[in-house]
């Protein structure tokens, strides 16, 4: 793209996303992902967030001051790790929530337990459910807590940023025919894919490969014989157990010369908070994804 | 005969007293210690309606410890009390709703129900009742006629009967491939850290009834110990009690492992634990089950809670390593 075409493309973005993005300030009354109607605090000061990549979207939208609450899992970026605990996104600990005293808490859809969030509603704690599914609704998630937290213009920096990458990153796969066949493990075992309905799988098809594990279930299983007679062209594993566990998984599937994927030393590890939570750092997913599928592309370039 | 009834209404109510005292004492435990911290101090100044110097609390204590402790003890005395009615009617001190697949097949009803999408209320509840006596009825089909009389065939019955429960659980488990997977885990494993006054509210029209029922026929129950044909001789209709029974029981089981997930041999520990202190009349053993099975659920959860550093263990792991070694030594002192 030329420059000026470029800046117009962002321009054009970014005034969409200020279209698009939640009204909140004069509201105070929004619908969230559940399509519940929340009330949400003029200016939320005692935040709790119920994710590892809600605290990551709150810092970049640089009002971790607001943060007072986060999972386990939340170490990204560093200074997150200082901040208090409320147990894993699977299993919060609703004491350890409310003795923050919250005037509001950030949730995923996906993990969160419904119940918990109907309790805290019923303790008058504000709970706004977000619901990021592909890139899409990450960038719209990041608009509305951006519009939530009063930090509107950093969140249309970062959303105008996304796209652009995004929109780069197509634009260059575009010049490719070649379509491999990827195979994407998440889990060792029982051997675990995704589906259709993940931000995985928008990457994939983004990055220009065919995701073998597409199909209605979100995560669905596979055995040996199922993956062997899939024939992927490139296998990407990324596993919570990092090192020892894929050396083996890599040798496994090395057992199987007939491969295209280990006929070609196609088996590559990915870090897996990269592709399991939804942030802004997924297009650096989604960089790394397309440079591991189309790896003729970007070495032209360079 | 008066004399004797003033005698047993009088011990009775010294017994039940004593209970809720114990009971009282589970209670203001479980309300004092929990993640957030709190301790005795605060809690028995905000009893007192003392301001207490944190009012988030405050909160904790009374709206989210309290609704949990009430939770308890309902499916405390529930189990209990369960367990209890298994014992007498089987005759077979071993018999316990966990150990016999009750709680397997609610758990199957309940696990179907929230996998079909119906809701927590009455759509799961009814599918767990359904499951439970479902495999009630296999259990006494399996057992039925003569047979029923010997320990061996009817647990021999239960334990294979709990088997196919946990091996179809674990189907249902693997088939799902979505994030309720985690959810649906952590409640099969007993789970109360969720209580609300909704669920305490649903289970106690359910529990109390219950209880009132098994109070009711509590000396049918004694006389049952006899011998089912003694009993028949004193005009008790077999029959009409058994059915009572078990429908009643295994409604209040079927609804406790809807709210609260799967624990284990409370209708064990507690039966057989009281049955040595106050004796084998069941008029007194009825209402001592029902508190004390209350407060030590209410103990076992404080455990659950209190037990790991980070975070919570499922209040079913604590009743299973208390239980389980205690059934095995019942088991082995009734072989001798």
């Amino acid at each position: 793209m030329q420059p000026r075409k470029r800046i117009f493309f962002v321009c054009v973005v970014l005034m969409a996303i200020s279209l698009t993005a939640l009204n909140v300030a004069d509201a105070g009354i929004v619908k969230d992902s559940l399509g519940r109607t929340v009330h949400l605090p003029p200016d939320p000061q005692r935040i709790v967030a119920f994710a590892p990549s809600i605290t990551e979207i709150i810092f970049a939208l640089e009002q971790q001051q607001r943060l007072k609450g986060v999972t386990i899992y939340s170490d990204y970026p560093e200074a997150a790790k200082s901040l208090p605990r409320v147990g894993s996104y699977v299993r919060l600990d609703l004491e350890r929530i409310v003795a923050l005293r919250p005037d509001l808490c950030i949730a995923t859809k996906d993990g969160n337990p419904k119940a918990l969030i109907e309790r805290l509603e019923s303790m008058d704690i504000p709970v706004f459910v977000t619901d990021p599914r592909n890139l899409e609704s990450v960038m719209q998630t990041i608009g509305d807590l951006g519009a939530i937290l009063h930090a509107t213009d950093r969140a249309n920096a970062l959303v105008g940023n996304m796209r652009l990458r995004i929109q780069q990153i197509k634009s260059l796969i575009a010049e490719s025919n070649d379509k491999p066949r990827v195979f994407f493990q998440i889990g060792i075992t029982p051997i675990v894919s995704v589906g259709t309905d993940t931000f995985i799988h928008e990457l994939i098809v983004y990055a220009g490969g065919i995701n073998l594990g597409e199909g209605k279930a979100s995560y669905p299983r596979f055995s040996r014989e199922q993956v062997l007679g899939l024939k992927p062209d490139v296998f990407i594993i990324s596993s919570m157990a990092r090192g020892v566990a894929f050396d083996k998984v890599r040798k496994e599937w090395y057992r199987w010369p007939h491969l295209p994927a280990v006929r070609n030393n196609r088996i590559f590890l990915v870090d897996s908070d990269l592709f399991n939570r939804p942030t802004p750092r997924l297009v650096d997913s989604l960089e790394t994804l397309a440079k591991l599928i189309h790896p003729e592309i970007f070495e032209e370039i360079r | 005969m008066i004399a004797e009834k003033t005698t047993i209404l009088k011990r009775i109510l010294t017994i039940s007293i004593g209970m809720l005292l114990v009971l009282i004492a589970a209670a203001v435990l479980g309300i004092s210690v929990g993640s957030a911290g709190g301790g005795f101090e605060t809690v028995i100044r905000s009893i007192f309606g003392k301001t207490v110097v944190d009012s988030s609390l405050e909160d904790i204590i009374w709206r989210i410890r309290m609704p949990r402790v009430v939770l308890a003890a309902l499916v405390g005395a529930a189990l209990s009390s369960g367990g209890l009615v298994f014992q007498a009617l089987l005759r077979n001190p071993l018999a316990e709703p966990y150990i016999l697949g009750i709680s397997g097949g609610a758990a199957i009803g309940a696990i179907s129900g929230i996998l079909i999408g119906l809701s927590q209320f009455p759509g799961v509840s009814v599918s767990s009742f359904i499951g439970s006596m479902m495999t009630l009825a296999l259990l006494l089909m399996i057992s039925s006629g003569r047979t029923i009389l010997r320990k061996e065939s009817l647990l021999l019955s239960g334990v294979m009967v709990n088997a196919f429960c946990s091996a179809v659980i674990m189907f249902l488990i693997s088939m799902t491939q979505d994030a309720r997977i985690h959810n649906i885990i952590f409640w099969l494993m007993g789970d109360l850290s969720l209580a609300g006054f909704k669920q305490v509210i649903l289970l106690a029209a359910i529990v109390i009834p219950g209880i009132a029922v098994i109070f009711w026929l509590s000396h049918v129950m004694n006389l049952l110990l006899l011998g089912q044909e003694t009993a028949k001789s004193l005009g008790v209709n077999l029959k009409v009690v058994t059915v009572i029974l078990l429908g009643t029981t295994s409604l209040m089981v079927s609804a406790t492992v809807s709210q609260c997930g799967l624990l284990g041999f409370v209708g064990l520990v507690i039966p057989h634990l009281l049955r040595f202190v106050v004796g084998p009349d069941h008029r007194v053993l009825v209402p001592a089950c029902v508190l004390g099975g209350g407060a030590y659920m209410i103990v076992c959860d404080v455990l659950a809670r209190t037990l790991p550093r980070q975070g919570e263990m499922p209040a079913g792991v604590i009743t299973a390593i208390i239980g389980a070694p205690l059934f095995i030594f019942l088991l082995k002192k009734s072989v001798r």
